[in-house]
């Protein structure tokens, strides 16, 4: 149990200072509270300019919560659409890229659960154990991801939410249980699994190959 | 892009392999980039909402115009439905109930002659008595012709008093001068 508590305080830890690498990076700027005032006035040149400097980001967010590349590319685009209805919203009272990110997480979740419902009503899924995918299966050829992220989009919908949410997102368990109505122990356990899911497909897909590296030594 | 897991780490025990893991989490891009331009997409639907939201900003504006419109519609045919007016005074009720009220023909016509004489003397008193040589050419023509239907229609009755279908007529010709003067005095107030 204590060295569950290490582990996760170790991964704080590296979250946090990943956190603080994305904050130096995004910290909100002069022209950037100036295309925020401007865009809540109607400009969709200061709009694009926020676009310009947020969309990769997430993108990628989108990416890692949907594991697929056209419907990140659509999501992406409805994140910046809810956010031009919204951008009035933004008070200041916290990062301009925090609030983003969480727009974004909402808009993501709304597409899944949108998605989903459909997808129950037509062929009535569950989604346990459907979404669990044979670590041996080859993964994406998609060059421009990092080999974690392939790994990532294999997971199971509900632990990769969990999982993206925790680790690189950096949302406490308890808002992520708010967020995808499970109970906190479900969102933990989710993550838990999620990391043994990794790990397990990291080291089947050569990774890692311990056993095969003791014996060859 | 990807780094490999120090094997040592993995190796040692459980521990240390999710170090590495969090380590390659900690290495994650924080951005990607999309294949296609999301911008032309962004572009086009924020112009579609902003198209939306001002046709409904201009609904809600229309709104209580086009309620008062109808309301103000709904009295006004209320009023002429049901109000005594130039049209429903004269004669087809009369033409109708005169035999009831034991009125000969001839008194008719005079009655009705009359009578159409004061509605048009109120009518023009209305607006200030106005000449009909200010009117435009064509609507004096009009209005000499509606004249002169009347004093033929007057002349037949002379000879046929009897003729309902005659009386009828002069009734119709007689408030169709008083619709066509009101029209007209409305529309050329400044005579």
């Amino acid at each position: 149990m204590d060295s569950q508590i290490r582990q996760d305080k170790k991964v704080i830890d590296l979250k946090a200072r990943f956190s603080a690498n994305k904050d130096h990076y995004s910290g909100d700027s002069d022209d950037e509270q100036l295309w925020i005032t401007e865009a809540k006035q109607g400009s969709q040149a200061a709009f694009y300019q926020l676009y310009e400097k947020y969309h990769r980001r997430i993108y990628a967010l989108c990416w890692r919560m949907l594991a697929d590349k056209d419907s990140a590319e659509d999501v992406c685009q409805e994140v910046f659409v809810v956010l031009w209805q919204k951008i009035n919203n933004f008070r200041g009272e916290s990062k301009f890229s925090t609030w983003l990110h969480s727009v974004a997480t909402n808009v993501v979740l709304g597409h899944l659960r949108k998605h989903k419902n459909w997808l129950q009503r037509v062929f009535s899924i569950e989604e346990q154990g459907a979404g669990v995918q044979d670590p041996s299966v080859s993964l994406t050829d998609d060059s421009t991801l990092t080999l974690l992220d392939q790994h990532i989009a294999r997971l199971p919908e509900r632990a990769r939410l969990v999982f993206v949410l925790f680790a690189v997102e950096g949302y406490r368990h308890e808002e992520i249980a708010t967020m995808l109505t499970m109970a906190v122990g479900s969102s933990k356990s989710q993550y838990h699994r999620a990391r043994s899911l990794l790990k397990e497909s990291l080291i089947a897909n050569g990774f890692v190959s311990i056993e095969e590296e003791i014996n060859h030594e | 892009m990807s780094k490999y897991i120090p094997q040592e780490e993995i190796i040692s025990d459980k521990a240390m392999s999710d170090k590495a893991l969090a380590e390659q989490v900690a290495t994650l891009p924080v951005e990607m980039t999309p294949e296609r331009d999301l911008w032309s997409g962004i572009e086009r639907a924020i112009n579609h909402k902003n198209q939306e939201l001002t046709i409904n900003k201009q609904r809600k504006l229309l709104m209580p115009s086009a309620w008062a419109a109808s309301i103000a519609l709904v009295i006004l045919m209320s009023w002429v439905t049901f109000s005594p007016s130039i049209n429903e005074e004269s004669a087809p009720v009369l033409v109708e109930t005169q035999e009831k009220n034991g009125v000969t023909q001839g008194q008719l016509v005079n009655f009705m002659q009359q009578n159409f004489k004061k509605q048009k003397q109120t009518l023009l008193a209305s607006y200030g008595q106005p000449t009909v040589d200010k009117l435009p050419a064509a609507m004096q023509q009009e209005l000499t012709q509606l004249s002169d239907a009347r004093a033929s229609i007057r002349k037949a009755l002379l000879t046929d008093e009897n003729n309902a279908d005659l009386l009828n007529l002069l009734d119709f010709t007689q408030q169709q001068e008083l619709k066509l003067l009101q029209q007209l005095y409305r529309q050329y107030q400044v005579i």
